[in-house]
């Protein structure tokens, strides 16, 4: 795989090229535009023109797209245009509490998803099996919004354990109040995680190589960890990878509710407002996350599997 | 005997110890944490556009006069006094000594005067039509300010206590980064300096803004105390109505607004929390297109000015404010809310609901066989499709049948100004203590087409005009009432409601409030230890 990671990356660039300009295309095929957003219902159209002239968006789309790429080549994605700042200092601000969001749901899905898996699969059909996946199936069947609203109003406003949404001030304070909205996001993750990875893991136990373990007399931990575990994480982790994007999309419900200025928020305002300049940037950065994430899923399948490599 | 001397004086005693609470000393000092629904975002008194700048705007800058505490009346603020000249068109005011910005720096003329012209420059944002009736702004010494206009206008003073005319450094403004006056004003609002009772001490775009206590402010409270009481107003940025009214709840906030109506009942009843319902400016309608053929070409019946009348009768506003505002509206008896000045509602109600009159005059009109119409609304507003989906139903009684079509707001925007629509969701609230604002936008044809929905009518253009420039308050007040009389008759949108502003804070807090154009006032808010 490493031997493969310099194509790998080239094989992104178009990726990304191809994302700025349908992005730059369609938020212009929506109806408005920035003026129009800003104006509202004071959008005379002798305003409109005069805004839309001072923000650069009278020019021919494809001069506008020239300069675009332009700036993004000087790292410049441009001013926003609500905020009036550059939107590279938008993203800045916004873009880390939205990583530490999803990297803290992740890590949630990935502690609560394999311990239960395997206890499930190995207490296959018992009263805990049952339990277990009765639980994650309404965990994967109620909305986002409501599970966080019930976490805030019980574990927040009622028991204290939690702050009540916000962000605190200052990096620990920062961890502790996206504890709850991480475990929200990462609720939903979880039950996909168990679901795929109980049933593997039950295929796999029923395996030829782990009857052979077993039979070779290697400890039942062992087999476990080293034959059971690893060849059952193969397709838990090509979809964990695949829902990572998932996770980013719904960054947009849990900010709302748990107040975190993160960037999901940032996107849908942008998209409402119009933001040209804002909607770019921030579709672009996440492409780049969501295929970094796919990037490093498929190096720790090649790991995982070395019949990948060949 | 006995028992009513002891009832008298337990009831003086009662009376004396309300009396005292209500006249006790406020707290010095503090921290008041407030959640806004969303963010600022620009700080600038002239290039913004949104009631969340508008509404924080109020507690960093001040005008030279100010609005008064019922939202229509003006007192004093820069300036001292003012007056106009016999011919309405010279307005003299008296610029208040020591008055200084929130660095210390003192407020000149020249800054009124720079202030003043850039506020009205037609290339500077959306708010200069409120001052453009005046032509020069001079001071002939460094206390005095002489304001000419091209023509009378009697909502100058209305206007001169309006955001947008908020008095700004002149110097501090000049030596932010930039080059043109838009960049300028970029880099000066993310610390802008004015001489309102709070200045911007920190602003994380999102998330969180503290204002702290400007020491220059002039403002006094009815005992002479400088104001503002409070050190210091948190205001953080919490989207979800659930998650600030939980804040609120568990005391991690103070204070916070935009209660949805149907959970006034329950904070009503909450022994910790103030539900206040301020007296608004805001009316909820709908708009509509009353020219003869819609954009596609198709005939339009809401040319008809009794197919107009009908559909209003056939509207039960009743049921609506009962179901969409659990009761806290009030039916609007004129386009204008019953908190603008010159609000004329001596005729009772627009349209009561009446069926059988709804249907009669549908038959007169022609169309007693029933026709189609489309109402466009915001995705994502409960209230406005919950009341499309009400009057659906009402109509349906006439034959009427209601397609409603939700869409972002930019797009429902995009449909209005382009006059493509039949019937759209809409509400106002007024950013200027006088009718003359909504009057432009919803009755007066040159403008914007009686907000794009293409009715004219000569009198009320004609009567408009003349109030424009009518220096006499009673007659102003008759060409109002007339207006409104018209407008009402020939029904140019649909009537239904009005709303108070619901805020909630911790039962602590004291002397919050909101005018009814929606500012946040926290000059006089304190909290009760």
């Amino acid at each position: 795989m490493l031997a493969r990671l310099p194509g790998r990356l080239l094989q992104m660039i178009p990726t990304f090229i191809l994302i700025g300009v349908v992005v730059f295309v369609l938020i212009r095929l929506l109806p408005g535009n920035p003026a129009a957003a800003l104006l509202g219902i004071h959008a005379t159209p002798e305003a409109l023109a005069r805004i839309n002239a001072q923000l650069g968006f009278n020019r021919p789309i494809w001069v506008q797209f020239l300069l675009f790429v332009g700036r993004l080549l000087h790292g410049d994605l441009g001013i926003s245009v609500s905020e009036r700042i550059p939107v590279t200092e938008v993203i800045a601000r916004r873009l880390p509490v939205t990583l530490a969001l999803v990297v803290m749901a992740a890590a949630f899905a990935l502690i609560l998803a394999l311990p239960l898996a395997f206890v499930a699969a190995l207490r296959q059909n018992r009263a805990s099996d049952v339990a277990l996946r009765g639980v994650f199936q309404v965990g994967l069947s109620t909305p986002v919004f409501y599970i966080g609203l019930l976490m805030l109003g019980f574990l927040g406003a009622q028991l204290h354990w939690f702050p009540v949404g916000g962000i605190g001030s200052g990096f620990w304070s920062g961890l502790y109040h996206l504890i709850l909205p991480a475990l929200t996001l990462g609720v939903g993750l979880a039950a996909i995680l168990m679901r795929s990875l109980r049933s593997t893991v039950i295929g796999v136990l029923r395996a030829e190589y782990v009857e052979f373990a077993r039979a070779k007399g290697i400890a039942p931990w062992r087999v476990l960890t080293g034959h059971v575990l690893r060849n059952s994480l193969i397709t838990t982790l090509a979809l964990f990878g695949l829902n990572i994007g998932t996770l980013l999309g719904n960054t947009v419900i849990v900010e709302n509710v748990f107040a975190v200025p993160g960037i999901g928020g940032l996107l849908v305002e942008a998209i409402f407002g119009r933001d040209y300049p804002v909607v770019q940037g921030v579709t672009l950065v996440l492409a780049v996350m969501v295929s970094i994430v796919f990037l490093l899923t498929d190096i720790a399948e090649s790991w995982l599997d070395p019949r990948l490599n060949s | 005997m006995k028992s009513l001397l002891l009832r008298t004086a337990f009831a003086l005693g009662t009376l004396f110890a309300l009396n005292a609470a209500a006249y006790a000393d406020p707290v010095m000092g503090g921290t008041l944490r407030f959640a806004r629904n969303t963010d600022s975002e620009i700080l600038d008194p002239v290039l913004n556009n949104a009631n969340a700048d508008i509404w924080i705007l109020t507690n960093l800058y001040s005008t030279l006069i100010l609005p008064g505490p019922d939202g229509q009346s003006l007192v004093p603020g820069l300036a001292t006094k003012w007056s106009a000249s016999p011919d309405g068109k010279t307005y003299t005011l008296t610029l208040r000594q020591g008055a200084k910005f929130a660095d210390g720096s003192p407020v000149t003329t020249d800054d009124v005067i720079w202030s003043l012209n850039r506020a009205r420059n037609p290339n500077n944002g959306i708010w200069n039509f409120l001052l453009v009736s005046i032509a020069n702004v001079a001071a002939p010494d460094d206390h005095t300010i002489v304001i000419t206009l091209k023509n009378p206008d009697p909502s100058i003073p209305a206007a001169l206590a309006t955001f947008n005319s908020a008095i700004m450094p002149h110097k501090l403004f000049e030596a932010a980064k930039g080059t043109t006056d838009t960049e300028k004003a970029n880099n000066f609002a993310l610390h802008p300096i004015g001489s309102g009772p709070f200045v911007l001490s920190s602003w994380q775009r999102g998330s969180k803004m503290v204002l702290k206590r400007n020491p220059y402010y002039f403002g006094t409270d009815s005992a002479g105390r400088h104001l503002p009481y409070l050190d210091e107003v948190d205001l953080t940025i919490v989207p979800d109505d659930a998650t600030r009214i939980l804040q609120l709840q568990a005391g991690q906030i103070d204070a916070t607004e935009f209660i949805p109506y149907e959970r006034v009942k329950e904070l009503q009843s909450d022994p910790n929390i103030t539900m206040d319902l301020f007296p608004s400016t805001q009316v909820t309608y709908l708009q509509l297109n009353a020219m003869p053929t819609l954009k596609d070409g198709t005939p339009n019946p809401l040319s008809n000015v009794k197919v107009r009348q009908a559909l209003n009768y056939a509207i039960s506003k009743k049921a609506i404010i009962q179901v969409v505002t659990h009761g806290l509206g009030t039916p609007m008896h004129s386009y204008l809310s019953s908190a603008t000045p010159d609000y004329y509602g001596g005729d009772g109600p627009a349209y009561p609901f009446d069926m059988a009159k709804a249907k009669q005059l549908l038959k007169e009109a022609g169309y007693d066989k029933g026709f189609t119409l489309t109402a466009l609304a915001q995705a994502g507003k409960a209230n406005d499709t919950t009341t499309l989906t009400m009057i659906q139903q009402m109509w349906a009684a006439l034959g009427v049948k209601l397609k409603i079509q939700q869409m972002d707001e930019t797009t429902l925007d995009n449909h209005r100004n382009s006059s493509d629509f039949q019937i759209l969701s809409a509400y106002w609230t007024n950013d200027i203590a006088d009718p003359n604002e909504l009057t432009d936008y919803a009755a007066y044809y040159p403008n914007i087409k009686s907000q794009y929905s293409g009715w004219k009518n000569d009198e009320v253009d004609k009567l408009f005009e003349q109030s424009q420039t009518e220096l006499d308050p009673a007659k102003r007040t008759a060409e109002y009432k007339k207006i409104q009389q018209i407008y009402v008759a020939n029904a140019p949108e649909f009537f239904l409601y009005e709303t108070p502003f619901a805020a909630a804070t911790r039962k602590t807090v004291i002397g919050f409030k909101q005018s009814p154009l929606g500012n946040d006032i926290f000059d006089e808010a304190y909290i009760q230890k």
